[in-house]
């Protein structure tokens, strides 16, 4: 640690939930950081997210098992104290509303079980009785547990203060700046200035790609969500989240088109006793704006689902933009060539599931320590075909 | 099916005006307002089988002038409808509330003549039940429902003397009225409102009662707190010499003055749209400048849509801001400005969520600078139902006084860095929105019950 003190900080660019994660757990370890935002904290897709912490929601392979141990670390943070009082525990409930989606779903939730997740089928009896407000044409509903629920702008204020950061707001960063031979980064540039580095996290969201040289690498999925007023009675009656299985089909990636727009419902009863609606899937949509054409499709399926909803008032309409990768896969890692640049970006909705976990992994390979999980297939290498800018 | 050219929301003065001026042109026009009838805030028009309150002179007949001319024009008239907001793809959204749907509207142009929001300032105990805004007592007035009990009004502004006389006439005067301002301690300023002849009568009537002592007339005084004992209200009033003194009573009237009614509009709103404000939600400057300035809106938007050079100086509105701002001056406090942060922390800034100057500070205590979206989203100032209508303005100060106190030099930050420019503009049944269509025009017929000659 003394001879870190004499060697610039670590920088860390994105005051998201990855990024402040990252700062946070580098800092708490020791390390200083400066944590740059081209606004202020959560103010991209961390601050429009859902706040689901769901293993149920991804799809089978690596998201699914990272999921599972980024649902795992809220647990634990919210134990020991970190999280306390963020991070609500409880179910999703998975539904199908036609024979095909239960197809799906079958398939689901076997995926789901190799990774552990602990998950049960409701019987039609079951789901009346532990979901009296959901409405009673679904085929099928599958339980999920070990899930749960946190604000990403509350992680974010959270971590922030307990690793007791100062977040460098409305500061882009132009580009990275690089030594000459040996392609290590030697700093960024903000401005007409340079702010020097010991090594460089790009935690940038849409903004990654260009920075490490992979411009065409992500591209935005705008998603649109409604908050209801608070209804304290019909909120307890919900145990857990709702989804639908039209969510899962809208994350697949294959043949989309260009201005595509997937409509897949999720209802999450909120500790307030309001209930957030989301979410649309939009390709291409770089605006954080809502329609009427999308919200009124939302509250049709919402109101679909669990027909009490109907007579509540919505408060607020807001829309948030994922970054999407080309294979759907975010990029956890050291870029290729760079010793000590390293990225995490392109999560699309996934971001705050796997926000802190993925911020203790980083903080562990900037530090040189094995990290606790393999994101060998989160490789930003997988990207690079030799034309990163040096 | 067509839709219309223009669709004005709001039915007071400057809404109906616009309507009128605009439909001079041939274009269709569309009034849309929230309640059962037009008229605004200011012509606020009687529950059935209620009695008038009598207008202030200078506005008497002036409504019957304006329903004729709407009568005889060809603008359709639409009531129960409130305006939610503009959409990312400049649809115009209306809450029919009686039909339970969102219609979508595209008009080529709209006038937003949604007037005034009255502002009152957080003051410890301000949220009790029994405290109601000034204004929101004079609109109960005006619909037949006089405010019972020992009433006491307070804050600053012509509009407490106002609601004050019209109680007096009503049969319950109030206890009396706390101004913060001293008028009567500025004879220069008074005179220059010489200048405005047309006021004169309405003055005259405010002052009446006061001379006549049907109530007292506490001046340069502010009230600092109010406090529950059993089923009454406690305000404490301290004059302008520090003394205190203490009224019990039923309820309490705040009024701090107005505020435009834009809260939520984006100020660059989709292209495609020709958007125009008018009235109070453009400049609160009275329903006197509200007609005249909607009359222009009409005109301005007429010609708009027409390709004509468009006629709108709105210079006519110079005489009546000479007019409020010299009101202001003869208003300002006695007692200097207030200060929220000398406001005890347990004192309610937001009333839906209950979040208090407590918490705001708490929120800006650590090291780091955190920005009013921040404070909004982790204070959770402007979250609840009215989404920041009421609290934002005095969140956001309460900000930048603590800024200042704290060496950061700072202006108030902008309503819309704190990411509340959007809509739904107020809330909607969700069944609404899902029912949401595209407005159909062969169901419409002319609404006409919205008028009352």
């Amino acid at each position: 640690m003394r001879e870190q003190h004499s060697s610039p900080p670590v920088i860390v660019i994105g005051a998201g939930i990855v990024g402040t994660a990252t700062a946070a757990f580098l800092a708490m370890a020791g390390t200083p950081v400066r944590l740059l935002d081209a606004s202020a904290p959560a103010s991209g897709a961390t601050g429009a997210a859902d706040g689901a912490v769901s293993v149920a929601s991804k799809r089978p392979g690596p998201m699914m098992t990272m999921a599972r141990a980024g649902a795992a670390l809220y647990r634990e943070l919210a134990g020991q104290g970190l999280f306390q009082g963020l991070f609500h525990k409880r179910p999703t409930f998975l539904v199908a509303a036609s024979d095909a989606e239960a197809d799906v779903l079958s398939d689901h939730s076997k995926a789901l079980g190799e990774v552990g997740a602990p998950v049960r089928w409701l019987t039609r009896d079951g789901a009346a009785d532990r979901l009296p407000s959901l409405t009673r044409k679904v085929v099928a509903v599958l339980e999920v547990e070990d899930e749960g629920h946190a604000i990403g702008y509350s992680i974010v204020s959270r971590l922030i203060s307990a690793a007791r950061l100062k977040v460098e707001r409305y500061c882009p960063v132009a580009s990275l700046e690089y030594e000459g031979r040996s392609g290590r980064v030697s700093g960024v540039r903000v401005g007409g200035a340079v702010i020097e580095a010991s090594a460089v996290v790009v935690a940038a969201g849409g903004g990654a790609g260009r920075l490490i040289g992979l411009p065409d690498v992500s591209r935005p999925r705008r998603g649109q969500q409604l908050v209801t007023e608070r209804a304290p009675g019909l909120n307890a009656a919900l145990p857990g989240s709702l989804l639908s299985c039209s969510y899962l089909l809208s994350k697949k990636h294959e043949g989309e088109k260009a201005d595509a727009r997937g409509y897949g419902v999720v209802i999450d009863p909120l500790e307030t006793g309001q209930f957030l609606i989301g979410s649309t899937r939009e390709e291409g949509r770089t605006i954080p704006e809502n329609d009427i054409e999308a919200v009124a499709h939302l509250a049709a399926s919402a109101q679909e689902m669990v027909p009490a909803l109907g007579q509540l008032r919505i408060l607020r309409c807001f829309a948030g933009i994922r970054t999407a990768t080309c294979d759907g896969l975010p990029m956890i890692g050291r870029m290729p060539g760079t010793e000590n640049l390293f990225v995490a970006a392109g999560f699309e909705g996934d971001g705050i599931c796997l926000g802190p976990l993925t911020g203790r992994i980083m903080a562990d390979l900037v530090r040189g320590e094995e990290p606790e999980m393999d994101v060998s297939p989160f490789d930003p290498g997988r990207f690079a075909t030799g034309s990163i800018a040096a | 099916m067509r839709e219309a050219d223009i669709i004005v929301v709001g039915g007071g003065p400057a809404g109906v005006s616009a309507a009128v001026e605009a439909a001079k042109s041939g274009l269709s026009v569309v009034l849309c307002e929230q309640r059962p009838a037009l008229g605004g805030a200011i012509h606020r028009q009687p529950a059935e089988g209620a009695a008038p309150v009598a207008a202030l002179p200078s506005l008497a007949r002036r409504w019957q002038s304006l329903s004729a001319k709407l009568s005889a024009s060809r603008v359709e008239v639409r009531t129960r409808r409130a305006f939610v907001g503009i959409d990312s793809t400049g649809a115009v959204l209306i809450d029919d509330r009686a039909a339970g749907k969102v219609e979508v509207r595209r008009p080529r142009a709209l006038i937003l003549a949604c007037g005034a929001v009255e502002r009152v300032r957080p003051r410890p105990g301000w949220h009790l039940p029994g405290v109601a805004a000034a204004g929101g007592l004079q609109v109960m007035l005006k619909e037949g429902r006089v405010p019972e009990g020992r009433v006491l009004l307070a804050g600053s502004g012509p509009l407490l003397l106002a609601l004050a006389a019209q109680m007096t006439a009503a049969g319950n005067p109030p206890v009396a009225v706390v101004e913060e301002g001293d008028p009567v301690s500025r004879p220069l300023a008074a005179t220059r409102l010489l200048t405005h002849p047309f006021i004169l009568p309405d003055m005259a009537v405010l002052m009446m009662p006061v001379l006549l002592r049907r109530f007292l007339w506490r001046r340069g005084t502010r009230l600092t707190e109010i406090t529950q004992s059993a089923d009454m209200l406690s305000a404490r009033l301290r004059a302008p010499d520090g003394r205190e003194e203490r009224f019990e009573v039923d309820r309490i009237g705040l009024h701090d003055g107005l505020r435009a009614n834009d809260f939520g509009l984006t100020a660059d709103p989709p292209s495609g749209l020709v958007i125009l404000r008018a009235g109070d939600l453009r400049e609160v400057l009275g329903a006197h400048a509200a007609e005249a300035d909607g009359a222009e809106a009409g005109r301005e938007a007429a010609a708009r849509l027409e390709g004509r050079p468009s006629c709108g100086s709105r210079s006519a509105m110079r005489r009546h801001r000479a007019l409020q701002h010299r009101l202001s001056r003869i208003f300002a406090p006695a007692q200097g400005a207030t200060v929220l942060r000398d406001c005890p922390d347990e004192t309610v800034i937001c009333r839906c969520e209950g979040r208090t100057i407590g918490h705001l500070k708490e929120q800006l205590a650590g090291p780091d600078a955190v920005s009013a979206r921040e404070l909004r989203l982790n204070g959770r100032f402007g979250m609840g139902a009215c989404q920041g209508r009421f609290c934002s303005e005095w969140a956001l100060s309460l900000m930048s006084e603590l800024r200042r106190s704290a060496g950061v030099p700072a202006s108030p930050p902008d309503f819309a860095e704190t990411g509340v420019c959007r809509w739904p503009l107020r809330p909607v049944a969700l069944s609404s929105l899902a029912n949401a269509g595209i407005y159909d025009d062969t169901r419409t017929e002319r609404h006409i019950e919205g008028i009352s000659a």
